[in-house]
């Protein structure tokens, strides 16, 4: 085989989101790279992995990659699916071990905003879709993982809504507000993987991406991140991996092209 | 006009709501019961054309639910049969909302309780985002997928409300006056109770129907179970209507009774530009069109409604202009084998997904 092109940041990003994924979980996925870094993982490390979706698609029969998380390959040859309030209950109850998030804004305590940017609630610069799903799986997943791709802007120091809820104000904070699991076990971006202090609950670093410094990292965020004794050096994916990433699970080129077709 | 309901001040402020009064039908328990006591209690031929079934069932003012899961099993071709029809000051609410945004633009849809507005990765809705500012819309109330199903399963069980762990801790609750925190009496831990949801009228897109209103929802029901026993007016539109037989001697999927729709409409193609599982796919192209090009500025999204939803008469008209655009039947075909091939109905290998980026024709 030849040597593979190196991988570049979506595909890198993919990688990284797989990491985080264990064998055996139930993961709760929706549109995106999450779906990519999924399909990923069950492609690789982790066969045993229950897919579940938003729409209500639960376990489906392996094919193509959904395009929305309604789509027909959310529910192909399912043995059953679930309606909307039912799906978020099986994360209420314990039955979604990992789910992902997307968000225009981060901050500190991986809390979430996809209301508006720029402004507040009735002047912005732009409104955005509203929570969706999103409050619901960081209010009741068992941990979820942000993703996102990060610069100060994307990782202010405040966030202009706060739709769905990370760490809250840090500490216990979650905990007291009555919300169900762990909070966010980490933050996946170009960057690399950081994850959030035990005790304060801010957003620290644990590993870079090939290339990135602690520098870079700095400088893409809004607030001061930790920064840990060790820092992890993530590796880039091995070509049997981006091999798998590039022909079985994106072959399209949907989600991994860089730059991206659209936008 | 006095409200009839105790609702969050802070929220009514922050949204900026002077007359809490135009919240007071969706959580109407009251008027909701009244008025399924007078529905016809006889299995009875509800069939009438599209027309008829939007003129009679949906009123000025009425709260309307979307339907499916924005462009899965959504009645879309009744959509916009609502919007030609000029109904006015509708509030949409729905779990998702996509497609409030257009009867937006149109002017027919002026509040909205809002869930999410978008279409994943299609993009973000540039013309909610311009409405919203400019008042042309009005958020009434903001909610989680999660929470605003919760809201639905509370009125088909008949229960004034539900407490649920979602919505805690954030500014959701500072902008929904309708749910309200509370300390769990058996734990003392904050809950947030969400009251039963009622829309005024709701459309259903079922793939089999028979002419009384017996529905069959294939692939997921996403909301729409809950959302039909929760509404006032109950409109099915459906793929085929079958006879009642055949929903007897197979009652799989039968997820809507009788006696809860007002009206059944037969409607081949209903939910293009969306999809319908076991019949067809969406077209990503028109989506394409209609997210990234059209809801650029009003002067293209004019254009763009006035070729797809104005000048089209039915749901014929526009397949036949969908058709016109995308190479003809084929296209048409294509749609049906990809949504059969992507649920693994038929044979999936030699069916062709492969999909260009649209390059706008027309600006």
């Amino acid at each position: 085989m030849n040597t593979p092109a190196p991988a570049n940041p979506f595909e890198q990003l993919a990688y990284n989101i797989a990491l985080q994924i264990q064998d055996g979980m139930i993961v709760y996925v929706g549109t995106g790279l999450p779906m990519v870094g999924a399909m990923l993982a069950k492609k690789t490390h982790a066969p045993h992995i229950t897919l579940v979706y938003e729409s209500g698609g639960q376990d489906p029969w392996e094919g193509p990659m959904p395009w929305s998380v309604g789509g027909a390959a959310t529910f192909r040859r399912a043995p059953m699916s679930m309606e909307m309030a039912l799906s978020f209950a099986m994360a209420a109850n314990g039955y979604v071990d990992i789910s992902f998030q997307g968000a225009a804004q981060i901050d500190m305590y991986g809390n979430l905003n996809t209301h508006l940017i720029g402004g507040d609630f009735h002047n912005f610069k732009a409104r955005l879709t509203g929570s969706g799903g999103g409050n619901d799986l960081s209010s009741l997943s068992e941990t979820f993982v942000l993703v996102g791709l990060q610069d100060p802007s994307k990782f202010p120091a405040k966030l202009d809504f706060m739709t769905s809820p990370g760490f809250l104000t840090g500490g216990n904070s979650r905990m007291e507000a009555g919300l169900l699991g762990k909070g966010p076990q980490s933050v996946v971006t170009q960057i690399g993987v950081m994850d959030f202090e035990p005790e304060s609950k801010r957003m620290r670093i644990k590993g870079l991406n090939p290339y990135c410094t602690t520098e870079i990292a700095q400088v893409c965020t809004g607030f001061e991140l930790l920064v840990p004794e060790k820092v992890e050096e993530i590796p880039a994916p091995p070509a049997d991996i981006l091999e798998v990433l590039r022909t079985e699970v994106d072959p399209h080129k949907i989600f991994i092209e860089f730059p991206p077709r659209v936008k | 006009m006095a409200a009839k309901f105790f609702y969050n001040e802070e929220a009514l402020e922050n949204l900026k709501i002077a007359d809490p009064s135009i919240l007071d039908s969706l959580i109407d328990h009251e008027t909701h019961r009244e008025n399924n006591l007078k529905k016809s209690r006889l299995k009875e031929d509800k069939r009438m054309s599209l027309h008829d079934a939007v003129a009679k069932y949906v009123d000025d003012g009425d709260v309307v639910a979307d339907s499916g899961f924005s462009y899965v099993r959504t009645p879309l071709q009744a959509h916009f049969e609502i919007w030609r029809q000029g109904k006015k000051n509708l509030s949409y609410v729905g779990s998702p909302n996509t497609n409030q945004s257009f009867g937006i633009f149109m002017g027919n849809v002026t509040g909205s309780h809002n869930s999410y507005c978008g279409a994943e990765m299609r993009g973000t809705d540039r013309h909610f985002s311009r409405a919203v500012k400019s008042g042309k819309t009005k958020i009434l109330s903001e909610w989680s997928h999660g929470s605003m199903a919760l809201g639905f399963k509370a009125a088909q069980y008949g229960e004034p409300y539900v407490a649920s762990h979602q919505l805690l801790g954030t500014d959701m609750v500072r902008y929904n006056p309708y749910v309200k925190e509370v300390k769990d009496p058996w734990t003392g831990k904050p809950v947030i109770l969400i009251p039963a949801l009622h829309p005024d009228v709701c459309i259903i897109h079922c793939q089999q129907a028979d002419m009384y209103g017996n529905g069959k929802i294939l692939g997921p029901a996403v909301n729409d179970i809950a959302v039909a026993f929760a509404s006032r007016k109950v409109i099915i539109t459906c793929e085929e209507v079958v006879p009642e037989l055949s929903i007897r001697f197979d009652n799989s999927n039968t997820v809507i009774p009788f006696m809860i729709v007002d009206a059944v409409v037969e409607l081949p193609f209903g939910c293009l530009p969306g999809s319908c599982p076991g019949y067809y796919y969406w077209s990503r192209e028109w989506w394409e069109w209609c997210m990234r090009i059209a809801t650029k500025d009003d002067v293209c999204l004019e254009d763009f409604m006035k070729n797809w939803v104005y000048s089209c008469k039915n749901q014929y008209d526009f397949v036949d202009r969908l058709a016109k655009d995308m190479g003809g039947m084929a296209y048409i075909d294509s749609l049906r084998r990809m949504q059969r091939a992507e649920e693994y109905l038929i044979e999936d290998t030699g069916v062709d997904f492969t999909y260009e980026t649209v390059i706008p024709k027309w600006e």
